[in-house]
């Protein structure tokens, strides 16, 4: 019988979910990019930000670039490992369903 | 997009799908760098032959100190534009490294072939920079999908082995055809699929 592992909750939300899609596909990327492909305000994108930095599935830089604060987030080696693990157990969930 | 709303596995997978796709429809290579480096070794191929053919001057070769010009622009457009781009992919940075690899080996063997073959070296030089030519556009067309560069590439290589049966004098209008088949027309498809990319 296949075992079902809960689908981690940190990743388990649209937006943080979005944003760390976006970051696997990149080596880095900044806040205004992300916040422009995934359509959020900047204040919801902040907080689920920081709440993926706490978990340590990304690494954010903070810098001034011609006087302009830049923010650039990249994704950590926990981050892939949680990202993978993520998805195989959606494909194992998917599995079942499609089976039943 | 929301946040902390419920959503299905199958939706999980949408999101994780069309995140993916955003970054990877993405076009960054505008072609500016092909068309400058195009044009100005374009320039100095053929005022060298110029100079060399129909003014019998000696140091025809002089021209080429115009490259520092366009060395200092690409320094000072990669510090200011490319800089400011809003994200790097891992496509970026392999594209990158094939560069500073190409740099190094044309400096490298420019140095090696004056050093060991002193006054003949101008039998080869252009050849070898033929063959060097060919390696960052095939790989650059490769990894960007891109086929007019492939194909450029592939110009350059035929192009090193037709100037193994031309005079050395003409020898350097194989650079001058390497330019357009291998900078300057992808160079411009470039930037026209970078517009459209961005329109």
């Amino acid at each position: 019988m296949m075992e079902f592992k809960d689908l981690d909750p940190i990743l388990h939300s649209q937006l943080r979910l979005a944003v760390m899609s976006l970051l696997i596909s990149v080596k880095e990327a900044e806040f205004t990019f992300i916040k422009e492909k995934t359509n959020s305000t900047a204040g919801n994108l902040s907080v689920q930000i920081n709440k993926l930095k706490e978990a340590g599935y990304i690494e954010v830089i903070k810098q001034f670039k011609d006087n302009y604060p830049q923010t650039t987030c990249k994704i950590t080696q926990t981050g892939i490992r949680a990202f993978e693990e993520y998805v195989k157990n959606l494909q194992s969930y998917l599995g079942v369903s499609k089976k039943s | 997009m929301q946040n902390e709303q419920e959503f299905s596995k199958e939706e999980g997978f949408a999101i994780i799908q069309s995140m993916i796709n955003k970054v990877r429809n993405r076009y960054s290579e505008d072609g500016h760098l092909y068309l400058l480096w195009g044009w100005v070794v374009l320039a100095c191929s053929v005022a060298q032959f110029i100079l060399m053919h129909y003014f019998h001057y000696s140091r025809g070769y002089m021209v080429w100190w115009a490259c520092w010009l366009a060395f200092i622009y690409q320094t000072v457009y990669f510090y200011k534009v490319r800089g400011r781009k809003s994200v790097r992919t891992y496509t970026d940075e392999i594209i990158k490294y094939v560069w500073i690899v190409f740099l190094i080996n044309i400096i490298l063997g420019g140095i090696v072939l004056g050093i060991k073959m002193g006054e003949t070296q101008h039998n080869f030089i252009n050849v070898f920079y033929l063959i060097s030519y060919a390696v960052p556009i095939f790989l650059c067309g490769i990894i960007i999908r891109f086929r007019p560069l492939i194909i450029g590439g592939i110009c350059c290589w035929l192009l090193s082995v037709m100037s193994l049966f031309i005079s050395e004098e003409y020898q350097v209008l194989m650079i001058s055809a390497a330019m357009i088949f291998a900078w300057i027309i992808p160079g411009y498809l470039l930037k026209k699929r970078f517009k459209k990319s961005t329109e």
